[in-house]
Order: C-alpha cells, then structure tokens, then sequence
C-alpha cells in the first residue's frame, strides 16, 4: 500500500514536471512575433463579439441599399460598399464571427476525433493501430480541398456542414501527432509506474499520456485553426460553404470578383481580413510551438 | 531496391481500394436519388426502377460498392449523369492540363524556395533570413485564390501582361502556376531553412573545410545534399495539396483542368463524375507518393541500405 | 632540408579566442605561444574543455564566426603568414599543408558519399587530378590505412568507429600534409582499437616525415608519441617542454593533478588522487592564476595576478608564482622523483 502510494505520488510529480503556464508565457512575452499574433488575434476576437452589439444584422449587413452600391472607399465606407450597396466593413467584422467559428469547431472536431484515434491507435497497437494509420494515410492522399467538397456536397450546403466538412479534412494530422506523441511516453517509467499499480488503460491514456503531448497538439492546432479557416473560405468561394447572403469572407471574395475589374476594392479587403486572420494564428503557432518545444526552435 | 518498388506497389492495392471505398460512400449518401434527376418529372415508377437498374443504383450499398470496384478494375468509371459521357474519358481529358499546371507550379515553387531557404540558413539571424521568413509566413498565410485574384488584377487586367484565363500557350500557365506555387513555395522555404540550419551545424562540414573544400561547394555539395532528404519528404506530401490548390486556382482562371471538372460536376449534381475524378486524383497522389520514396532512396545511401536488406 | 631544420613547421605568439555568445563572452584561448619544428610531435594536454579544440581550428582559421573571435600577433604554417590569407589561398593551405583528423568519426564523415569519394576530394582539390585519378589514389589510401580498396564505394554507415577513424586519417593525410592535427583521435574508440589506430598513425607519420599536433587528455599517448609537452588549462598553456622534462621534472601543481589521476599500475592499492573541484566558468575566468582555487600550494599571492610562462632550464617552460617567489618550492611529485 505504501509502494503504491509511492509510486503514484513519483508519477505524478514526473508529468506535472512539465511546461507549466508561467513557463510557457515568459518564453511567449520574449518573441515580438508571438505578441503580435496573439494581439492581433485578440483584437478580431473582440470585433468578432461587438459585432451584433455595433451592427445591426438585417439591415446593416444583409440588408439592401441601392443608394449607396459600389462605392470606393470613403470616409462613410471606409472598405467601400458592394453591389447590393451593403457596407463592406461592416460584413467583414461580421463575417469575423463566421470565419473564427468555423475555423475554431472544425479544429475542436478534428482534435477530438484524432486526438483520440490517434492516442488509442498507440496504446492498444497491433491491427487496431495499423487499420488506423492506414486509413490516416488515405485520407491525406486525398487533396483536403476535394475531400471538403465531397463531404459539403454529400451533406448540402450549411454552415455546420462546413465546420464538419473541414474537420474531417484535417483530422489525419492529429491522428499522427498524438500517436507519435502516445508512442513515445508509453513506454516511460511513470507510465510503468501507473501500469504498475494497476490504474486503468483509459485513466493512464487520459491522465498520464495526453498531459504529455498536450504542448504538440496545442500547436498543431493553433497552426491548423488558419488552414481551416482558409479551406473553409476556399468552399465558400467556390459556392459550398456558408450560404448567401451570409457574409463568410470567401463568398465576399467570390461576388467581388465579378466586379474586379472595375471595383477591385470588393476583392481586396475580404482577402485582407482573412490574410491577417491566419496570419496572426500563424504567428502564435510558431511562437507556442518555439515557447512549448525548445528543440525544435532555431 | 526492385523488390521493395514491388512490395511497395502491392501494398498501394489496399490503399486504393479504401480510396474508392470512403470516396464512393461518401459520395452516396448524398440526399435525394439521382434517378429522378436523370429521368425527369415524369416518369413511371417503373421506369424509375430499369433506369435504377441501368445506372447501377439497385442493391445495398456494399453491393454497389462492389460492383464499381470491378468496373474500375477494368478502367470504366461509369457515365456522367449530365454529358452522359464516358468519366474516364473526360478525367483523361483534363488531366494533361491539371498536370501541366501542377508540374509548373511545383517548379516555381522549388525555384523560389531552396535559394530563399539556403540563403537564410547560411545568413541565419540577418536582415536576409528575416525577410525571408516573413516573405514565407505570409505566403503561408495568404489563402491561394485571393492572391490569384491579385494576380490577374495587377498582370493582366491592369499590365496585360499575362491573359485572365484559359490554357491558350504557354503565357496562359504563368499565373496560375504561381498561385497554387506560392503556398508550397513558402512551406518549402521554411523547412530548407530549418533542414539546412541542422546540416550546417553537423561535424561532417567541418572536415570538409578542413579539407580545404571551398565555402560554395560545402554549402551547394555537401549540405545541400543532406538537406535535401526532408526536402524531398514534404515535397511529396505537399503533392496533394498542390492538387487542392490547383482547384481554386483552375476556378479563378477557367483553367480546364480536373479541379474545375470536379467543381462543376458537383454544381450539377454529377456523382459519377465527382467520384471518378476524386478516386483517380488520389491514386495519382499515391503515385507520386511512391515515386518520391525512391528517389528518397537514392539520395539517402542509409535508407537504400534499408530497403535492399 | 638543412633550411628546414632551422625553420619551424608551426609559429604562434599570444593566440587570443573569444566565443561573444548571448549569455556573455566565453574566453576560450587566451594568449597561447607555440613553435613545432619539422617531423616533431607535440602533444597538446588538457582536460576536456581547458580550449585544446579550439586553439587547434584556430590554426587552420576553422572557428566559426560569429560567435568566435580570433586574435594573433602571429599565425605561420611552414613559414606562411595565415592570418591575413584570403578565402581561396586558405583553401589551398587547408589540406595539403595542414590537414586536421576530428576526435568523433562517427559524425566527421559524411553520410551521403561514399568514402572513397570523401577520400579523393581532397585529391581532386589540390593535385588537380582527373575524378579517376582521384579515386584510383583514394584506394590506395584506404590500403594505407589497413582497409581493402574495394570498400571505397562503400558509406560511412557502413563501417565500424574504428574503421571509420582510418577513413578520417586516410582523408587528412590523402595529400601529405606538412602538419597534421590529430585531435583525440582515439578518445571515440574502443580500448584494443586504440592502440591500433596509434600504431598506424605513428607508422604513417614517420613514413611521410609529418609533423604533428597530437590533443589528448591520456598522458599515456603523450608518452607513446610525443617528442615535446604542452599542457593546457583554461585556454592557458601552464607547462611545455620536451617528454622528458614534463614527465621528468613535472613542475606545475596542475600537471602533477593529471598524473595523480592515472590509475597506479605498479602499486594497485593506491588510491586516486583526482584534482578537486572543477575547472573556472571560462566565461567569468579568476583575475590570478586560473589554477589557484584548485591548487594545494595556492597562497595569496596566486589569486592577484596570472603567471607568465618562465623558462625553467633548457626548454622547459612553466606558469607558476610559487617558483617565483621561492626558489626552494617543489611539488611533492619532484620531492619522490628526486
């Protein structure tokens, strides 16, 4: 009783060794470039939330004003206004709210369902775990781009369809991610340890081997909520993502470009918005990626 | 090295039975039967079911399943619902275009990048790696089709320099190879950066230095070389996105490629097509998936060594 | 032949090496003299990090830079000056007049050639050979250094350590070198491979009448090859002379500190002496003698200002102040020698 007590007490302590928040932080507040991601980040967020507050939906967003349609940037407009005379600013703060939201849930989707095939694929091992990788292994020979159209397309277009359609197509890297990450403490002393004093197969998954690779997937993930939210705005410019007259920035793209050659600011400002967007998350990735994982910083 | 080519070969068997398998199951779930679409408004339920029958629709959906695996094996791919044209025939079509634009992207993309990589490895912490890695964050953050936009707004609308659109000589590939190319071209700088950072720091230079091998050919000869083996390794992995973004890019300047087939069979609602074009696309990404593994091989003698055994 | 005797292989005065890192200034060599005269051997000793390594790609003006810092009054190989050689010029010297051998062959060679291609560079530099030529000679290199020459074709990972240390002699010594550094060639290897490798350096070097740095912290090599000493502690050189009189008369406690170290083979029931403590943070070194906090004899007058390199007799050199300051003081090694 008393080893046991032991050995779980030395368990713990070994994994709780690891990254504390202080720790991460002091390296963060060190890389100018992180800052400015996670501040930039900050600032969409928040546009993102005072948006419904500022704005309203029906008629300063989706609502027609044939008045005011295509107009250059002005000190009225200051991104101009579309073809249906609607404020581009305006959708662009709002479409905030699609972009971050579907970037943000088809991430979530992708790390749980990965992060779990991944973690079980490595700890049982065996057939489960080759079936597994090689399914892994098949879906990222399939384009992402075209697995997200097969995927909207088989469902229809709505905006959850979306958020599905681009977590399906970013679930492999996780599978792999947390499976290198499993394959690599399984086989450490203090989960020995916990397998030693008879703790169950999913408390040691949960409790002593995803603490460990958390630091990987938090960077996977904060690198890939900016490739879905360019996948997402990639449906939408082809037509099969958040329906119209939503104003998701890859549709704002898709109707500005039938007018970019007279009114190129219709194109440039939603491209823009999603540029800073994935750049700012960008940014923070490879500051969290640096700041969690020395090794690999350069 | 021909046994595990071989071996290799054999196992990509499985793999693209599983390609069709979750390509076709997915692309038949999608709501409301398709027969109604191709027979129209008036038909009899008995016509109804022989065309059911004529289209391959009848059965369970493993039946199904099967039965489009053994036309595959012979190369027949099913008939387009819209065209009614052979799916085989019309990928074939397209794919000549689709490769043209992704070979040439993947070109501009190895140009731009190794240099930009090496360069900013050699000077590492200088203004010139800054810049090159700014270049490359925001050609990772730039989404592909916008910069097509501004692509064909700046060179051909404002410079006309390069046409708008279509697959007419050998202008009309510049801009949209350099749209689906800037993606890669960024992901590559930065892991030729990162690879050659590691290389360069190895003892193995250090000998050749001491040879009295001069600083051009340490860098180009014998880094270079060694850099190159996870080079290769992201090289094929990005093919497939290389595909992807030939898509949007194939959208935004009408090229007539198998992207654009694919986007507009799926506005019309053509399963056969889509599922066609989505399985042969991914056996070509596992194709190239092998190739790169060999030559893999051959510039890495340790992992050749592996394969013979 | 006669003007050779007279010349010296190698001349250095006040060698200074400085790494200028984030975390502060590491002071690696600080002002370092050397003369080698031709087909001597000087052995080059020293605990891991006293900045042997350092002074050693100083020579060849192999310290990266940045962070590395080199500076010199004087740098001459074979009566060349170089430190004011350009780029091509050092690539000319690097090789062919002196050529080094790296203390780890496991990660000297590189993995994507094939030995024999790594052996004929060197060739195919600086006698302008055909790539044949260069091969052909690579091969008779390889059976030089006691390996058949039908493994040229063959890669690193191919080879054992051992067999891999030949290739990294066969490649320093592929165009004769005047000088050759061989910096603890033998430290990577096991035991009975050991005596091999030197056996085959030193058959080599009287073959081809080179002369030679040999870096070791085993005063068992030192003995084995060397004709004169140097003794090394924190980027100073605290003792030189010929074997006989470092091994002789050891004068400087530090030296003393490394023969007590060795294992007693005659009388195996003494006990280690190991000289405490450890060697100063080369980034924050002691104004007085380096040494002194870990000295026996140490007094005051040790830890105000560092010593100076004092001839002691013939060519006996040592940095001591208790010698100094009393002509009578004798380290306990000199009192049981005699």
């Amino acid at each position: 009783m008393a080893d046991s007590k032991e050995m779980q007490l030395r368990a713990s302590k070994l994994y709780k060794k690891r990254s504390s928040f202080e720790m991460v932080w002091r390296q963060l507040r060190r890389n100018k470039g992180a800052l400015l991601g996670l501040a930039l980040l900050i600032i969409i967020i928040i546009g993102a939330l005072i948006a419904p507050i500022v704005y309203d939906y029906d008629t300063d967003v989706i609502g027609m004003n044939v008045r005011e349609r295509m107009q250059w940037p002005s000190a009225r407009h200051i991104c101009g206004t579309d073809d249906l005379g609607r404020d581009i600013f305006a959708r662009i703060v709002y479409g905030a709210r699609y972009s971050l939201a579907v970037g943000f849930v088809a991430v979530i989707i992708a790390l749980i369902i990965g992060t779990a095939l991944g973690a079980a694929a490595g700890y049982i091992g065996g057939v489960f775990e080759n079936i597994v990788m090689r399914v892994c292994d098949i879906f990222s020979s399939i384009p992402s781009v075209l697995m997200a159209i097969a995927v909207v397309s088989a469902l229809g277009k709505s905006t959850a369809n979306l958020m599905l359609a681009v977590g399906i197509a970013s679930t492999a890297p996780f599978v792999r991610v947390a499976r290198a990450a499993v394959l690599v403490v399984r086989g450490e002393e203090y989960v020995e340890a916990a397998r030693a004093i008879g703790q169950p197969d999913w408390k040691i998954v949960i409790v002593h081997i995803l603490p460990n690779c958390l630091s990987q997937i938090i960077v996977q993930a904060t690198l890939r909520v900016g490739s879905a939210i360019i996948s997402a705005a990639q449906l939408s410019f082809l037509g099969l993502g958040v329906p119209a007259p939503a104003p998701e920035w890859g549709s704002m793209l898709s109707s500005g470009r039938l007018y970019i050659r007279d009114y190129s600011y219709m194109t440039l400002f939603p491209g823009i918005a999603i540029m800073i967007t994935v750049l700012s998350l960008n940014l923070l990735g490879d500051g969290l990626r640096d700041a969690l994982d020395p090794k690999l910083k350069r | 090295m021909h046994r595990y080519i071989i071996k290799r070969l054999l196992m990509l068997i499985p793999v693209l039975l599983g390609v069709a398998f979750i390509i076709y199951a997915i692309m038949n779930v999608a709501e409301g039967d398709p027969v109604y679409q191709v027979a129209g408004p008036d038909a009899t339920e008995e016509q109804l079911d022989a065309l059911r029958e004529e289209m391959g629709l009848n059965g369970s959906l493993l039946e199904r399943y099967f039965r489009y695996i053994f036309k595959l094996l012979r190369g027949d791919l099913g008939t387009s619902y819209v065209s009614k044209m052979d799916v085989m025939q019309l990928y074939l079509q397209r794919l000549p275009n689709t490769l043209k634009l992704a070979s040439v992207a993947m070109i501009v993309a190895v140009v731009i990048s190794v240099p930009l990589g090496i360069v900013a490895a050699v000077n590492q912490n200088s203004i010139k790696d800054t810049v090159s890695m700014i270049l490359a964050l925001l050609g990772l953050s730039m989404p592909n089709f916008w910069l097509g936009l501004l692509l064909m707004l700046l060179f051909s609308l404002k410079l006309g320099w390069f046409p708008s659109g279509g697959a007419e000589g050998l202008r009309s590939v510049v801009l949209p190879a350099v749209t689906v190319g800037v993606g890669l071209a960024a992901l590559l700088t930065r892991t030729t950066r990162s690879s050659m950072l590691d290389v360069l720091r190895q003892d193995y230079l250090r000998t050749a230095r001491a040879k009295g091998v001069s600083e051009k050919r340490v860098v180009f000869h014998h880094a270079l070389r060694n850099a190159l083996i996870p080079i290769i390794t992201i090289f094929g992995v990005q093919f497939s996105n290389v595909l992807g973004g030939s898509v949007l890019a194939e959208t935004v300047f009408a090229w007539p490629g198998v992207g654009r087939l694919v986007v507009d069979a799926i506005d019309q609602r053509d399963i056969p097509t889509v599922t066609g074009a989505l399985i042969m696309t991914t056996m070509l990404v596992t194709i190239v998936n092998l190739i790169v593994d060999i030559v893999y091989a051959y510039v890495d003698p340790r992992i050749k060594a592996q394969y013979t055994k | 032949m006669d003007k050779n005797e007279e010349r010296d292989i190698l001349r250095i005065e006040n060698l200074n090496v400085r790494f200028e890192t984030e975390d502060g200034v590491v002071h690696a060599v600080n002002g370092i003299d050397m003369k080698l005269g031709y087909r001597k051997t000087l052995g080059l000793v020293g605990e891991t990090g006293a900045g042997k390594t350092t002074t050693a790609l100083a020579m060849l003006r192999l310290v990266p830079n940045p962070p590395g810092v080199v500076e010199c009054d004087r740098l001459e190989i074979d009566g060349q000056d170089v430190r004011g050689m350009s780029a091509s010029k050092l690539e000319q010297v690097r090789g062919k007049e002196i050529s080094m051998i790296f203390q780890d062959p496991m990660t000297a060679l590189n993995p994507v050639f094939t030995v024999g291609e790594q052996i004929a560079e060197s060739i195919e530099i600086h006698e302008h050979l055909s790539k044949e030529k260069a091969l052909e000679k690579a091969g008779d290199m390889l059976e030089l250094v006691g390996i058949p020459r039908q493994r040229a074709n063959e890669y690193p990972h191919q080879f054992s350590g051992g067999m891999k240390q030949r290739v990294v002699i066969a490649i320093a010594l592929a165009c004769n070198p005047k000088l050759l550094i061989a910096d603890e060639p033998t430290t990577a290897l096991d035991v009975t491979i050991q005596a091999q490798v030197l056996e085959l350096m030193n058959e080599l070097k009287e073959k081809y009448d080179t002369s030679m740095i040999m870096i070791t912290h085993d005063l068992g090599i030192v003995a084995e090859v060397c004709d004169d000493v140097a003794v090394m502690y924190a980027g100073r050189i605290v003792e030189q002379g010929s074997l006989e009189e470092v091994y002789g008369k050891t004068m400087h406690p530090y030296t003393e500190g490394l023969f007590n170290s060795l294992p007693n083979i005659k009388n195996r029931q003494a006990m280690l002496k190991p000289i405490h403590g450890l060697m100063p943070d080369p980034t924050n070194l002691p104004e007085g003698c380096a040494f002194a906090p870990r000295c026996n004899y140490a007094t005051e007058e040790c830890k105000k200002a560092c010593p100076a390199l004092r001839n002691v007799g013939g060519t006996h050199m040592v940095a001591c102040v208790r010698y100094e300051k009393d002509p009578n003081f004798m380290i306990d090694r000199r009192k049981q020698n005699g």
